[in-house]
């Protein structure tokens, strides 16, 4: 008796094991899409040989991108602030999100996030695939929860295709969510301005203008606009109008450290054509009125940034020189990127 | 066969027989009702808007008088320490089964009742003030109903930018001018603050607390009362600091990491030589 239940059960294993074998599902054909990094561009940030974009993980992360069911009220999508013809941020002041709520601050543009350290205008987020949850449960962005997203997609067809293509599960997941958000925004890689083709030797060059301009911002912007960026990646504090809400700190809402008070990451310059207004809040309405404003003087703070401090407070600029900068900086705009 | 049926309804009679003799004289658990008293100084709060005659005002150490319109907390990682010192962890992993937010302007939050705790003799009592960092992701997949309960839109326990919950969310009033005053405190750390391995920035405002209980709970027939006292008389005169609004660095709003650790260290202690803040125990009724 003992014998036969023994090969009985020896034989179901045998079976059960083959079965498994034969509804195996065929993984789907999900390659991974190269990041193409620009020469001279520094490295990725670590995070994203974790999460590496996928062919189906990119093609979720766009939906979701755009999907207005992020919303407690399905009226605004990330698409809705982050607009690609503006570079993946907005032309408003301050963010503008459900039931038109101001947010506190600007909305930055969406570019070579891959190779950031820090999101954020006070760099809280280090991890690309922690952002989204934020806007989605913010009262003045979207409103939601993860699990009221959950619930009004997982029964979509076109999503659970798309999970089951990007992770191998039908099922949509909150981890789905982040990760396949964070690929998309991996690819949104901008590095074919005039001034990249110059730098590549592709035949263009720059103007009288563009070229002088060129030369003012190396002297004068560059020690915080720096790298293939146009951003160090630090927190400074340069002395802007200050927002006047209780919530902002600046760098110091993070750290709670004085000496971090109203720094904020020195914003990249690439497509800033694309983006005004400019600063934590939207305080100038022009390229030009941030160089006015830096050439009159800034605010003192004991923090002020030696650079500034340094300088009497400001970064005096003759009026050539601002119209040069401005020409220079509009050589950072990828036409392509924002899909004109 | 027949054997085997009356061994089984014997072994059913005997079970049945020993759960109810169980309940009755010989519990092998009970509740302790832990019972929020929150004062200033010996009196316990009335919350009251700007011009209020009825909210309890209270004068700091520096001559300030203030008084509350709302105040809520966050508790969590409850441990309840036996006389021999052994440590009975309540569902500390869990912010659905063993956190709670005590809000003042609800009464029934101010008794958390923690459930099946074996019996024995308890001496010391320690809980955490907020959220400890690993669980403190607002992960509403894993804990819906502490999220959802702390989400409320009457109980605003979200600190969203930062994802996490806030740990305490003070409303009120100060001067004889009543300006606004508002206190909000969360973490945002990223690893843990001291190991330099993980840390990489951010503040920890979680603060664990220690009581030792004046008699031992006695959990057994009777299910024990803690009363803890919060005296919100040390949010501005505290064992750490001593705050005058409204100067220097102590703005009478704090809603982010800045100027936040002053408040933090009077609430829940400094984490060193102070382990308990603001909180003591009142009474231990058994
Ligand atoms: C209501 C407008 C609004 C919506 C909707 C919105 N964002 Fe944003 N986004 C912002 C603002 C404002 C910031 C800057 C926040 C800060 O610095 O605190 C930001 C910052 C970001 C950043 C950091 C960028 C950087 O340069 O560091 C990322 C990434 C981002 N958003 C992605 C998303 C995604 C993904 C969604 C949808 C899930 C989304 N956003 C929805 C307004 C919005
Ligand atoms: C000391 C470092 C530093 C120097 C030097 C500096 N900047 Fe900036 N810049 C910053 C920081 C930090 C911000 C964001 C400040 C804020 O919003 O409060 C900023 C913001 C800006 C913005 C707004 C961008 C946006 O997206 O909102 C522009 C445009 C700009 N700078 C251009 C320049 C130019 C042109 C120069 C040279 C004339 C220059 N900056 C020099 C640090 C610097």
């Amino acid at each position: 008796m003992e014998r036969v239940l023994l090969f009985l059960s020896g034989l179901l294993l045998l079976l059960s094991c083959n079965r498994e074998k034969v509804i195996e599902p065929i993984p789907y054909d999900n390659p991974e899409i190269p990041l193409n990094i620009p020469d001279g561009f520094p490295s990725l940030n670590a995070f994203v040989g974790e999460n590496k974009p996928t062919k189906y993980g990119v093609e979720l992360g766009e939906k979701l991108f755009h999907e207005k069911k992020l919303s407690g009220n399905n009226t605004i999508s990330c698409a809705s602030c982050h607009k690609q013809s503006s570079a993946f941020a907005d032309n408003n002041v301050q963010a503008i999100g459900i039931y038109g709520r101001v947010g506190l601050r600007n909305t930055p543009p969406l570019q070579n996030l891959a190779f950031m350290k820090f999101f954020n205008w006070d760099g809280n987020i280090l991890q690309l695939e922690k952002q989204p949850l934020v806007p989605i449960i913010t009262h003045e962005e979207m409103n939601s929860s993860i699990l009221e997203v959950i619930g009004k997609i997982r029964d979509d067809y076109e999503y659970k295709d798309l999970f089951k293509k990007a992770f191998g599960d039908e099922n949509v997941t909150a981890d789905g969510i982040y990760q396949s958000i964070a690929q998309y925004e991996y690819t949104l890689i901008s590095a074919n301005s005039k001034y990249d083709r110059i730098r590549r030797n592709e035949g263009d060059t720059f103007t009288e203008s563009e070229a002088r301009g060129y030369q003012v911002f190396q002297q004068k912007c560059m020690s915080c606009h720096s790298t293939e960026l146009f951003t160090d990646q630090r927190f400074r504090n340069v002395g802007f109008p200050v927002n006047p809400s209780t919530e902002e700190a600046g760098r110091a809402r993070v750290t709670g450290i004085p000496a971090d008070l109203m720094s904020f990451r020195v914003p990249s310059l690439r497509n800033a054509e694309y983006t005004a207004p400019y600063g934590s809040f939207g305080q100038f309405p022009t390229l030009k009125s941030v160089l006015d404003y830096f050439d009159n003087g800034v605010l003192d703070a004991d923090n002020l940034d030696p650079i500034l401090k340094d300088n009497g407070n400001r970064i005096p600029l003759t009026e050539q020189e601002k119209e040069d900068i401005i020409s220079f900086i509009k050589t950072l705009s990828d036409s392509t990127f924002v899909g004109k | 066969m027949k054997t085997q049926k009356s061994y089984l309804l014997f072994l059913v009679c005997s079970l049945a027989l020993m759960s109810c003799s169980k309940n009755d004289d010989n519990p092998v658990a009970n509740n302790i009702t832990l019972h929020f008293n929150n004062t200033f100084k010996n009196t316990t709060i009335v919350l009251g808007d700007a011009s209020s005659s009825t909210a309890t005002v209270n004068t700091s150490a520096e001559g300030q008088v203030h008084h509350f319109s709302e105040l809520k907390y966050v508790i969590s990682n409850i441990r309840l320490i036996k006389a021999d010192g052994s440590e009975i962890p309540y569902n500390i992993n869990d912010l659905d089964q063993g956190a709670t937010v005590v809000d003042h302007s609800k009464p029934q939050t101010l008794d958390y009742v923690l459930s099946n705790i074996p019996v024995g003799e308890y001496g010391q009592l320690k809980f955490g003030l907020g959220v400890r960092p690993e669980l403190n992701t607002l992960d509403e997949v894993r804990f819906p109903d502490f999220y959802a309960a702390a989400g409320a839109n009457d109980t605003q326990m979200h600190w969203e930018w930062g994802t996490g919950y806030r740990f305490t969310k003070i409303e009120g009033f100060y001067d004889t001018d009543h300006k606004e005053m508002s206190v909000h405190t969360g973490s945002t750390v990223e690893g843990t603050n001291g190991e330099p391995d993980t840390y990489t920035q951010g503040v920890d405002a979680y603060r664990d607390i220690t009581l030792t209980l004046p008699s031992h709970a006695i959990v057994g027939e009777h299910a024990p009362r803690i009363t803890i006292n919060a005296d919100f008389d040390k949010l501005l005169s505290g064992k750490t600091n001593t705050i005058i609004l409204g100067t220097g660095n102590a703005k009478p709003s704090t809603h982010t990491a800045a100027n936040m650790v002053l408040f933090v260290d009077n609430l829940g202690g400094n984490g060193s030589s102070d382990l308990s803040g603001m909180f003591s125990v009142g009474s231990v009724e058994n």
